[in-house]
Order: structure tokens, then C-alpha cells, then sequence
């Protein structure tokens, strides 16, 4: 299986350089269609979607590879790879934040610039840091998926549509950007929430810019400086979006910040 | 659009519609809240305006709201059917379906979000009672799976040693087959000779013959006679094995008495050192094959020669009496040991005995055999004093069902 089918890659525009984004826990490469298109005219830009979410394949979906973020940021480094990236830089939505982060500690020189937008090391907060989650609050995440939300109306919209034959019907009614295997979904939400990646920081050597938006309730202020003081030499831009997800309500600011950055 | 009757009016249909209505600004904060929404979550209009969505819902649902509910939403433009759970004053949950749509000016800008949130607490228990019947479908199959698979193994492992035990008794039972024609076919060609040494013998007795020679015939013709009984023990047990079993022809026009006398002094030709007493008193007929009477009694009466106490006579009784038929043979020595007991009758079963004395072991199994097809029984009786075999049956013969 190619690496492209596998990942869903999509390649546009051209350049001597090349930024990669990567989507965040939730939904898929659709997260950056605000922003990447900034981008064609200077840089040849990859999206991609992790494995399990989006247009990936869903047969690669290895439960215990993908058990933790490091499974993911083997599948940037290939990536990496295959396209030759060299000096590259990364910008990860959320948790692919630190898929980004280990995936420069894995392949020294792929990825010249990291671009962290609403990072986080750890959801859960651990001795006297304030990740801004409980265990429980997080446990309680992962029960709460059992229930299904978005993975029940995905799996249910072709039945209702009753027209299996025509798949593309049922896409339109339902939240498609978001749909993913209910199973898969809760995978990543554990992987997601209970890593650790406090210590990674300390050895990142890329350039890096982090931005923070105001009352992001997943990844607070907070947390945002404590990424900033924790990776030598990073640079971070408090934004004025608000919410988890500047990528989408605030594009042009995070255009002009990921501009000013590289 | 024509106007509600007062009291009623469009802030009435908003505040008291049947769902809970939000509309929220630019800035994701609410701007509008209605009276059933606040009534679900125990809240003043004034603790809501200005909050943000999240706010309103539990850890997870806030983290869902904002890594999906806020994403898709602007993606989309709208969205429909998620699942969320409010949270009341009192710290319980609410469950409801969202639905949301944005309103955008034309430059692309949001300028309101309307939410609509509907009841869902039955519709949850559902999904959940889905879920659980899924999980314990999966577990169900699971288990059918590995049932399956031993299943298989299990009916592998059967069928191969069914397989094998099937191919050594078709082995067992052709090499079977094959011995018991043989054994006929040796009987069969075994008798010609052995009438030819009989009537040899006959024909000598006739001559002038020294006292020695007479003597000597005298055991050629016991010898003849228990080759004779042998050989029809054998073909009778082959005959039996092959399915044919013990053929009878019974009648009652002859004396069994005669048959009897005759068994006799062939035996006592065969063993003239021997002492055999008899005791015959048949006063009724009695319907048999009196051959097979006579094989019988041959059988039980070279028993007795070959295991009794040589200085002992062998007495043979029999009588009729109310019906039934009674032939006893008795010799004194060694009572039959105990073990030996249970295998008396059956084939190739012999007792111990000096060398050439050895038998096939079929002589009883025979007898047991030929007392059986005429409907009667053998029994026996052994002590210090004498071993008695005693045949009985009716004499009106064996009871055809």
C-alpha cells in the first residue's frame, strides 16, 4: 500500500520549500482548508490524515502501533521520506503538535520549522503541572465515546439514506468532516489525553513558533507558555481567536503569523 | 406572516417552543437564550448571556465541543444530531441533540449562530442499550469463533480416530472373515480323510485280527470319533461366526435314547480304560435335532474323559420328566476353578490338561450353543465330590416366538 493512499496525501502548490500540516484530534486535513491555500503560491504544501481519521485507510490501522503518538510520528517520518523533506517545516494542529515534536526528534534536519498551534505536552495534569484536566475528567472523555456522538450519526447517515450503493449521498447530510471509526476515535482520544510529552520539549532544536488562542479550554494560556519555556528558543504568538481552533474561525491571523514566522 | 393571537406573540414561540433555543454572537457567546432551555438547566437568563457553549456542558463535552461541535460547524456552515449532555444547577445531566446553523454575511463572516437542542434522554438510553447489545454481540461472536474452532478441532480429531478405529475394524473384521472361511473350508476338507480312516478301520475289524490289533483299532476308532467331534465343533463355530448360527432340524419320531447310547460307546471305544456309567430313563418324546443332542452330550461326555479323575467313572443320566428333558454328565476329580467359571462356554476357552489331551476349547461354547437354539440351558455344578454339567429343556422343544 503506497504512503500516499494510506495517509490520504494531498500535494499542492510548489516551491523550494515545503510545510506539511497535520490535523489535530476531531476531524481531518479539512481543518486547514482556510489556511493551506495561503501557502501554495511560495511553498509546495502536503496535507495528510493520520491514519484512522478522514480519508485514510482504515485497513492500516494497527491498534498497537498506533497506541502511541510515537506510532504517528513514524508515519510523518515516512512521509518525510518519501518526499525528500528536508528543512521542512511542520505545522500541527493540537495533538499533532507533539506528533510534530517527535517526529523532528526522529529525523534530525526533515523538519527545519516547527509551527505548534495550541500545543500541549499533557492534557492531564501531573505534580504541580496544570494540564488542565483531571484523570477522571479524562476517563471520563473516553466513556462518554462509548456513547458514540458524531461516530453514531456517521454510521448511521448511509442506512438512513438506505442507498448503499451511492455513498457520496449519505456525505452530504451528515457532519462528514468529522466522521471516523467510533472505535478508532476512541483510540486516539486515549492516546491523545494521556500521553506525556513534557520531556520531548527539552530536546527539540527546530525553530518553533507556538499559538496560543485566548480561552482555549484544551490547551490553556497556561500550558501554551510552559511549551514555550520548556523548548529552547521558541517564539510564541498569543492570538486574539478564541477557542481550540484559530485554524478555522481565525485563519488570516494564523496566515499571517506561520508568514511572519518563516 | 400573520401575527399570534395575544397573549401569544413571537417572543412566546421563542421563549415556550417545545425545544431549547440559543442563538449566539460572532464571538461564540450567547446572545439570546430561551425560557424551556433555561428551565432544563435550572439557570437565569442573566447566568447565561455572555457565557460560551462549553459552559454548559460536562468535561467531555466540552472537549467534544471543541474538537468537533466549533470545527465542524464552521466547516460546514451547520450541523445536525450531535449528541451532547447539559449540565444543571443541581450537577445532573441533560441529554440532547444539537442542531446549529450559521448565519454568515456575504463576505463570509459569522454574524449569529442559532443552536437548537431537543430532549434525547430516551433516544441516549437507546444508543446506549445499541452499544451494549453490539459489545455483547462482538463478545457472542467472539466466543462462537473460539467455540467454533475447538469445535472443528475437536470434530478433526474425532473423525481421524474414527477413521482409523473404522479402518483396523474393517481390518480386523476381514482378517476375521477370512479365518473363519478358513477354518470351514479345513473343517470341511478335514472330515473326507477321517471318514476314509473310519470306514479302513471297519473294514479291518472284520479281518482275523490279534488281541493287540483289536485293541489298537479299538483307540484308532476313539480317535476318529473325537477328530470326528472336533471337526463339527469347528465347522459349527465358523458356521456361527459366518452368521449361519446352529441350524437344527427337529422332529420327535425317533428315540433320543439310541443317539445317546451310540455318543456313548463311541466314546467308550475311544477311551476303553475309561468307566462309563449310564443311566438312561426317557419315557416321553421329545422334540430336537437329536445329531446336535448328540453333539452335545459327545461334547460334555469327552469333557468329562478329558478332565475327570481317570480312576473315577463318568456317569451320564438322562430323563424326561413333566415335560422336560434332563441329561447330566459327572465326573469326580478337581472341581473347575472359579476363574475359570466365567469363561466355561466361551470359545477357545480350555482347561488346564496334560499335553496331547488339548482340545480347541470349542466343546462347550458348542454345547451352550446347540442348548440355547433348542430353548434350554447348561448348568453346572462343581465341588470335591464331582463336576456335573446338566442339560435341560422342554421336550415339547424350542419355543418359537
Amino acid at each position: 500500500m503506497s504512503i500516499t493512499a494510506r495517509n490520504n496525501i494531498n500535494i499542492k502548490g510548489s516551491g523550494s520549500r515545503t510545510i506539511v500540516f497535520a490535523h489535530g484530534f476531531g476531524c481531518d486535513q479539512n481543518m486547514w482548508r482556510l489556511v493551506s491555500p495561503a501557502f501554495e503560491g511560495e511553498f509546495r504544501t502536503i496535507l495528510y490524515d493520520h491514519v484512522g481519521a478522514g480519508g485514510s485507510d482504515l485497513s492500516a490501522y494497527v491498534p498497537e502501533k498506533y497506541a502511541t503518538l510515537s506510532g504517528y510520528a513514524d508515519d510523518l517520518v515516512e512521509i518525510g521520506e518519501t518526499f525528500g523533506l528536508k528543512n521542512a517545516i511542520f505545522v500541527g494542529h493540537s495533538v499533532s503538535s507533539m506528533i510534530g515534536v517527535l517526529a523532528s526528534l526522529k529525523a534530525p534536519g526533515m523538519f527545519g520549522s516547527l509551527v505548534l498551534v495550541g500545543p500541549s505536552p499533557s492534557y492531564i495534569n501531573r505534580d504541580d503541572y496544570i494540564g488542565g484536566f483531571s484523570r477522571g475528567d479524562i476517563e471520563e472523555l473516553l466513556e462518554s465515546l462509548d456513547d458514540n456522538y458524531l461516530g453514531w450519526s456517521a454510521a448511521m447517515a448511509p442506512a438512513i439514506i438506505g442507498n448503499p450503493d451511492r455513498p457520496e449521498l449519505g456525505e452530504e447530510l451528515t457532519n462528514s468532516f468529522c466522521r471516523t471509526d467510533p472505535d478508532i476515535a476512541k483510540a486516539f482520544a486515549r492516546v491523545t489525553f494521556t500521553s506525556d510529552n513534557r520531556a520531548d520539549l527539552l530536546n527539540v532544536t527546530a525553530r518553533t513558533l507556538i499559538l496560543q488562542c485566548r480561552e482555549d479550554i484544551i490547551a490553556s494560556e497556561d500550558v501554551g507558555n510552559f511549551v514555550h519555556r520548556t523548548i529552547p528558543g521558541s517564539r510564541l504568538v498569543l492570538l486574539n481567536a478564541t477557542g481550540h481552533c484559530p485554524n478555522l474561525s481565525a485563519p488570516d491571523e494564523v496566515i499571517a503569523a506561520i508568514r511572519d514566522f518563516v | 406572516m400573520p401575527p399570534l393571537p395575544p397573549p401569544f406573540g413571537f417572543e412566546d414561540l421563542f421563549d415556550n417552543a417545545p425545544c431549547g433555543y440559543l442563538t449566539l454572537g460572532p464571538d461564540g457567546r450567547i446572545e439570546m437564550v430561551n425560557a424551556t432551555l433555561l428551565g432544563w438547566v435550572g439557570r437565569t437568563r442573566e447566568e447565561l448571556v455572555g457565557r460560551k457553549v462549553p459552559e454548559l456542558l460536562n468535561v467531555a463535552g466540552r472537549i467534544f465541543y471543541e474538537t468537533h461541535f466549533a470545527p465542524l460547524l464552521r466547516m460546514q456552515g451547520f450541523l445536525n444530531e450531535i449528541a451532547l449532555d447539559l449540565k444543571t444547577s443541581e450537577g445532573k445531566r441533560r441529554a440532547v441533540l444539537a442542531n446549529a446553523v450559521e448565519r454568515r454575511q456575504a463576505d463570509g463572516r459569522t454574524v449569529a449562530t442559532y443552536v437548537v437542542l431537543f430532549p434525547a434522554s430516551e433516544r441516549r438510553r437507546y444508543e446506549r442499550d445499541l452499544v451494549e447489545a453490539r459489545a455483547a454481540a462482538e463478545r457472542a461472536s467472539k466466543e462462537l469463533a473460539a467455540f467454533n474452532k475447538t469445535l472443528g478441532e475437536r470434530i478433526e480429531a474425532a473423525v481421524a480416530e474414527r477413521v482409523e478405529a473404522e479402518a483396523g475394524l474393517l481390518a480386523e473384521r476381514e482378517t476375521a472373515e477370512l479365518r473363519e472361511q478358513f477354518i470351514a473350508v479345513l473343517g470341511h476338507d478335514l472330515r473326507n480323510p477321517l471318514a476314509s480312516i473310519s470306514a479302513a478301520a471297519r473294514v479291518l475289524l472284520r479281518e482275523p485280527l490279534s488281541e493287540r490289533g483289536v485293541r489298537v483299532l479299538a483307540l484308532m476308532q476313539g480317535s476318529v470319533t473325537r477328530m470326528a467331534g472336533l471337526i463339527d465343533n469347528v465347522l459349527d463355530f465358523a458356521r456361527g461366526r459366518l452368521g449361519g448360527g446352529i441350524g437344527l432340524v427337529c422332529d420327535a419320531d425317533e428315540p433320543l435314547e439310541s443317539v445317546l447310547i451310540q455318543v456313548v460307546d463311541e466314546l467308550r471305544a475311544g477311551a476303553p480304560d475309561r468307566l462309563i456309567n449310564t443311566e438312561f430313563s426317557l419315557t416321553e418324546p421329545v422334540f430336537c435335532d437329536r445329531s446336535r443332542i448328540g453333539q452335545l452330550v459327545s461334547n460334555l461326555l469327552g469333557n468329562a474323559l478329558t478332565y475327570g479323575a481317570i480312576d473315577e467313572p463318568v456317569r451320564v443320566q438322562a430323563f424326561t420328566e413333566a415335560g422336560a428333558l434332563e441329561i447330566s454328565v459327572a465326573n469326580g476329580g478337581q472341581p473347575i476353578s472359579e476363574e475359570s467359571f466365567l469363561n466355561l462356554f466361551q470359545p477357545f476357552f480350555r482347561g488346564k490338561v496334560l499335553g496331547s489331551q488339548q482340545g480347541l476349547g470349542l466343546g462347550l461354547h458348542i454345547a451352550s450353543e446347540i442348548a440355547k437354539a433348542h430353548g434350554g440351558t447348561i448348568s453346572v455344578v462343581s465341588d470335591q465330590i464331582e463336576t456335573r454339567f446338566t442339560f435341560r429343556m422342554q421336550t415339547a422343544g424350542p419355543q418359537r416366538s
